[in-house]
């Protein structure tokens, strides 16, 4: 039995792939390699999805011709949503297999650990799946940004309630970390610019299960509209919370709430009257791209539990950019000219926020931040959405 | 390819000792190793020592001098051979090796456990990269320091730890590593959960830049600290643990004081986790409260366990095998036919979501293997193999 054991064990050390190096580094006549990690196991799987519809819609661009004759190999491999593996997995498949560009890849923090080792070696990497600010301050030649700022969401929401719903008071219950703090520095902003205050703000740990003590400093400052920055549970507890002492404002809160069928059956049908912010097209909007992508690439390609909803829809909407890119770069791939094509992107529109790259500017982080639109939505009784604006573009 | 021909090599050879050892030798020595384990002494005839200094010394004889040679030079030449992910792989294997054996001291020579490692880890991480960052002061300096700090705070759960025992004291612990964490989150000097980023590390005008710079500082650090433990385990405070492991009421009567040698234990283990927190900040060069979870005190628990508690050999080897296996055991699904097979079989009976998780049913069940099989750890395996092989072919 020992010995069986002791030979399935090292059989297993045995078999690790062989490297094998290329000229333009991850592009042959007939490939080209693209990366992305992804948590698929651990606390934070629920993400994994952004990574798994990357791959669906990479194996649709291969089933509908590829680009310029080369098929996308994709090398999607999970992190755990720990650092210390995303740097290892991310050193052996560029060291290793050499790849051509990174998509994507979920996670301030791994990706924040990977950040400078793909810079230093000028890998393009495009649409990290976080809204954080560490992406594009500074901005890095390589790096594209496709995730729209917490921060100007919040200015849409806030200027929407004050200017179409004619809200006097507005109170904030944010996230006490990074994320929290963007939105909350937007609503701040925003207000000032109409003359106007918070009238209360309201830090939320990660950690805290009981929210009544916020819902009652919220109800206690009178507040008409509560813009919620946290996370998905903490939202849809305060949303609860506030029914149960009949405390009952306009509620709005951020794109990564904006999964409407999921917070209509997480909450129980309380997120009814919820206006969120989008990072893009709704993945059940009548959006003739979105459309398309739920027929051609999640109905054909997507594994049997998969589901159709927002993150699994952002792995596309995060990565359409750099496809565009790559077809503009025309037959002769060189990461040199894909950066050229992602920057001349001006104007482009798939289903996400209109997409506008420039020129590097090291001191511009608009040069890599590509999107600044963004529109709301607000949740009807079935988790359905009605679009309340069109795209709002924020300076 | 050409790593990969080494490891096969080696892998083979390994396989070829261990096995005809093992098979061979199971029984008759069955009693010799567990003396070997619980007094730490050679008890084979030619190893018999006649004094305190034999015992403490490094080279005993001519073949040791000759493997330690070999390993050094394997050392040295290791990271021009291989690429530099191997490079990166070793470093990220040496830290952990540095927080087992120092949990090792506290779990496998005195007794207690902790599942609050990754408190001290974090300590050691973030001291060394804010008295560098904030205070100007020297990597050479902040690491200790921030070593020290950690074991300040090693002390301090060393106090409660007098009352507790077996799943009280992990409670204790357990509550320790989750709450350090989240004091850091808060704290605006620490970046909050936006995280620190790791300065450049600069010893005289030596600047460590490369993966393989920075390894053989981190293999000069691990050697010394594993050295540093060795002569430890032989002096009277590490016997005065060992007292206390096998039973602490008898080490009292005998006169060892408990409050000082098991705050002590704490103390200096939470000192290795602490080293190893700051090396680890700069593998990464950028560090978040996040990062240091529950499920890496049970991963630096794990690798004491299955490399063999209370000897040295254990963690070392424990926390390279672990370490590998987790980076490396997705790779199986590469494997022609088997790993198609197995990602079926995973996603259709193992996964909730649908994707593929194989990679941990396999790390699981080698560990449980282990566990199961040889419940001295690798260690257990390797004293067979040592005791077969030195009096072959008799």
């Amino acid at each position: 039995m020992k010995k069986k054991m002791m030979i399935l064990g090292c059989m297993i050390l045995m078999l690790f792939s062989a490297p094998i190096a290329w000229t333009e580094e991850g592009v042959t006549d007939t490939e080209i390699h693209i990366g992305q990690w992804g948590p698929q196991t651990g606390p934070a799987a629920a993400w994994g999805s952004v990574a798994r519809g990357t791959g669906d819609y990479f194996k649709w661009i291969n089933a509908t011709g590829g680009i310029h004759g080369r098929k996308i190999v994709y090398h999607m491999f999970d992190d755990g949503y720990n650092p210390a593996k995303t740097k290892a997995g991310v050193k052996e498949l560029q060291e290793g297999t050499g790849i051509f560009a990174w998509a994507s890849g979920v996670g301030t923090s791994p990706g924040l650990a990977v950040k400078d080792y793909l810079m230093e070696r000028k890998v393009p990497w495009v649409g990290p799946a976080a809204g954080s600010l560490h992406w594009v301050s500074p901005p890095e030649k390589h790096l594209f940004a496709v995730y729209p700022l917490y921060y100007n969401e919040a200015r849409a929401l806030v200027r929407y309630a004050v200017e179409d719903m004619g809200k006097k008071r507005v109170a904030v219950a944010y996230l006490n970390d990074e994320y929290g703090k963007n939105g909350l520095r937007g609503a701040i902003e925003e207000l000032e610019a109409h003359g106007m205050e918070v009238v209360a703000q309201v830090p939320v740990e990660q950690t805290d299960s009981d929210v009544k003590p916020h819902v009652m400093q919220l109800r206690k400052s009178d507040a008409d509209m509560v813009l919620l920055w946290t996370t998905v549970s903490h939202a849809v507890r305060i949303v609860g919370t506030a029914k149960a002492m009949n405390f009952t404002p306009q509620f709005m809160s951020t794109s990564t709430c904006s999964d409407f069928p999921l917070m209509n059956h997480i909450s129980k049908g309380l997120w009814e009257g919820v206006i969120c912010a989008t990072f893009g097209e709704l993945p059940d909007s009548d959006h003739p791209g979105m459309q398309q992508y739920k027929k051609e690439v999640f109905d054909q390609f997507a594994s049997k539990d998969e589901r159709w909803g927002m993150f699994y829809a952002a792995g596309i909407i995060f990565i359409e950019p750099m496809i565009e890119a790559l077809k503009n770069a025309g037959p002769d791939l060189t990461r040199e000219k894909f950066v050229t094509e992602m920057e001349k992107l001006t104007g482009f529109k798939g289903v996400g926020p209109e997409v506008n790259f420039k020129p590097f500017d090291p001191n511009d982080m608009y040069s890599r931040q590509g999107t600044r639109q963004t529109f709301l939505v607000q949740c009807l009784a079935d988790g359905k959405a009605e679009k309340l604006t069109d795209w709002i573009t924020l300076d | 390819m050409f790593f990969d021909r080494i490891t096969a090599f080696f892998c083979l050879a390994a396989v070829f000792f261990i096995l005809t050892a093992n098979t061979i030798n199971k029984y008759d020595c069955k009693n010799t190793f567990d003396n070997e384990l619980f007094t730490h002494q050679k008890v084979l005839p030619m190893d018999m020592k006649r004094n305190y200094y034999e015992d403490v010394q490094l080279v005993t004889s001519p073949v040791v001098f000759f493997w330690l040679i070999l390993l050094f030079v394997f050392l040295v030449v290791f990271p021009f051979i291989v690429g530099n992910y191997y490079v990166y792989v070793a470093n990220y294997i040496a830290i952990n090796i540095i927080v087992a054996a120092g949990l090792n001291l506290l779990v496998g020579y005195t007794g207690q456990i902790s599942l609050g490692h990754a408190g001290f880890f974090a300590i050691g991480a973030y001291g060394t990269v804010i008295l560098m960052a904030k205070a100007g002061l020297p990597f050479l300096l902040a690491l200790p320091c921030s070593g020290l700090v950690a074991a300040g705070f090693g002390f301090l759960l060393g106090l409660p730890a007098l009352r507790l025992e077996g799943p009280y004291l992990s409670i204790a612990t357990l509550g320790f590593g989750l709450t350090i964490t989240q004091v850091i989150g808060r704290i605006t000097l620490f970046g909050g959960r936006e995280g620190l980023h790791a300065p450049d590390i600069v010893i005289g005008s030596w600047i460590i830049e490369t993966d393989r710079q920075f390894y053989f500082l981190l293999v000069f650090i691990t050697v010394l600290l594993l050295l540093g433990m060795r002569n430890l385990i032989r002096t009277r405070v590490g016997r005065a643990f060992i007292a206390i492991r096998d039973a602490d009421i008898a080490a009292q009567t005998m006169g060892v004081n408990i409050v000082f040698y098991k705050t002590l234990a704490f103390a200096v283990s939470a000192f290795y986790a602490g080293i190893a927190g700051g090396l680890y900040a700069f593998v990464l060069k950028f560090i978040e409260p996040e990062m240091f979870t529950l499920m890496m005190s049970i991963m630096f628990l794990a690798m004491v366990v299955v490399g063999g508690q209370g000897s040295l050999m254990g963690p070392i080897v424990g926390a390279g095998l672990l370490c590998w296996l987790d980076l490396k055991l997705r790779n199986i699904l590469d494997i022609p036919f088997l790993g198609d097979w197995l990602e079926t079989l995973s996603m259709s009976w193992f996964s909730i979501t649908g994707v593929s998780n194989i990679q941990y049913v396999v790390f699981g069940s080698i560990m449980v293997a282990i566990m199961l099989f040889e419940p001295l750890g690798l260690y257990g395996v390797w004293l067979r193999t040592k005791r077969y092989w030195r009096t072959w072919p008799f």
